[in-house]
């Protein structure tokens, strides 16, 4: 099963991150899923493919009531993010999904219908958990098309989706980065084949670094604190991505 | 849980199998279709003498078309039950996933209790819908045979008919036999059908 960990709490507000299963089958990718919990309500992050499912939903009920999670938010389309929509529409039929609004119709192919996907335009735009309020940030071509975050600004967090991800060993678990030079090292592949273009990036990390992060938490790997978070922006903004890391 | 599973999976390629026999059957209705058609020329030239041969040739094109079409309302209901057993398959997964995470909960195991119970009832009415559609498709195949049978024994007096044909006697008889060994064709594809859905 995974654990869940809560990474901020102040007040009524929560953020419990829910990773690092040792059950999990080497085939299937490791990933983060994050619950940020307001007043009763809560929203899940990038809930996960389907195989990954029980392992999830165990973790959350340790730390809530699965019933108060009221909607989700998918970064993108692809299937470690949100092949499990079924399950979590089978289990509380009144779900509702966060998703960019290029993937409205292609991710009900997992499950839901126009119902259950609401689409952020390219934008981005405030979504409210409660009283509380989070914004969907736009990071396009990051790597998806259409490629959403979400922003914690009483938190001071940014889920980050694939961005910051990093393809750890099975023996490097840990939940926060420590080594911040030995870490990128597992994040630097990973960026340069699934964010490819340049300016994208650069619009990316221009935006980012003008906000107020103290986390940066990303779908895949651990999570950047402090000053590793400007630390990975400048690292990701000098990076080679594309077709040009390809040329030898 | 894992046996109604692969039960499934087995109804799924039973309907792949059926898909695969129906093209062969309407392949040959094709031919019989066609062979009648000229058969019906071919007695029109021979004239009186052939005038049963005829009537014979028009009752086998009638057999194809009718054929055909039960063809093609098979293939509906395959279709059909291709997606019956599609959703089940995908409750079941559903199911073994749900109930996998119910039995890793030390708490809120309720919260899937209740789910867990509604998809059991809903899997079983797939399954009777499923075994509904299986009957009528073995229902059909039956109606298959009978026409086949009728087809038989018709052929059988077109061999009998052409005998009468007098200078158009042989060619009548190679007209004959060609029907004889195309209906007899269709008779085995269909009983393998029946006895798969049968077994299952």
């Amino acid at each position: 099963m995974k654990q869940a960990q809560v990474i901020f709490q102040e007040g009524d507000l929560s953020w419990t991150m829910i990773a690092r299963d040792p059950a999990k089958h080497g085939y299937v990718i490791d990933t983060n899923e994050y619950v940020i919990t307001y007043g009763g309500e809560s929203i899940l992050t990038d809930p996960g493919g389907s195989e990954i499912f029980p392992a999830v939903f165990s973790a959350i009920c340790t730390v809530i009531d699965p019933l108060s999670i009221k909607s989700l938010f998918a970064s993108h389309q692809d299937p470690d993010i949100i092949s499990s929509l079924g399950l979590w529409l089978d289990f509380n039929p009144s779900l509702r999904c966060y998703t960019s609004r290029l993937w409205t119709s292609f991710i009900p192919h997992f499950g839901g219908d126009d119902e259950t996907l609401i689409g952020i335009p390219d934008e981005g735009m405030p979504i409210s958990l409660g009283e509380h309020r989070l914004d969907a940030i736009p990071a396009h071509f990051l790597h998806s098309s259409g490629n959403m975050q979400l922003y914690d600004g009483t938190a001071k967090i940014l889920f980050s989706g694939d961005v910051g991800a990093a393809l750890l060993p099975d023996d490097a678990n840990e939940v926060f980065v420590k080594d911040f030079d030995r870490h990128i090292d597992y994040a630097r592949g990973f960026h340069q084949r699934w964010m490819g273009s340049t300016e994208a990036k650069l619009d990316w990390c221009q935006r980012v670094s003008s906000m107020n992060i103290d986390m940066l938490c990303p779908q895949h790997g651990a999570i950047y604190q402090g000053a590793d978070v400007m630390r990975f922006i400048n690292w990701f903004a000098e990076l080679p991505v594309g077709l040009m890391t390809f040329r030898k | 849980m894992q046996l109604h599973q692969s039960q499934a999976a087995d109804d799924l390629l039973d309907m792949v199998r059926l898909n695969e026999g129906i093209k062969k059957v309407v392949i040959i209705a094709f031919h019989i279709n066609l062979m009648a058609l000229n058969a019906i020329l071919l007695a029109n030239r021979a004239g009186r003498t052939a005038l049963g041969f005829g009537v014979i040739s028009k009752e086998l094109r009638v057999l194809a078309v009718d054929l055909t079409h039960l063809m093609h309302d098979l293939k509906a209901d395959a279709y059909e039950s291709v997606n019956l057993i599609t959703v089940l398959l995908r409750q079941e997964r559903r199911k073994i996933l749900l109930e996998s995470a119910r039995q890793s909960l030390s708490q809120h195991q309720d919260a899937l209790v209740a789910v867990i119970e509604t998809q059991q009832n809903e899997q079983t009415s797939q399954r009777q819908r499923i075994s509904q559609l299986r009957v009528k498709l073995l229902e059909k195949l039956d109606d298959a045979r009978r026409i086949c049978q009728f087809g038989i024994a018709i052929s059988r007096s077109a061999k009998i008919e052409a005998a009468y044909g007098a200078g158009y006697s042989m060619q009548l008889s190679d007209v004959s036999s060609d029907f004889d060994q195309n209906i007899h064709a269709i008779l085995p594809a269909l009983d393998l059908l029946c006895q798969n859905l049968k077994d299952h």
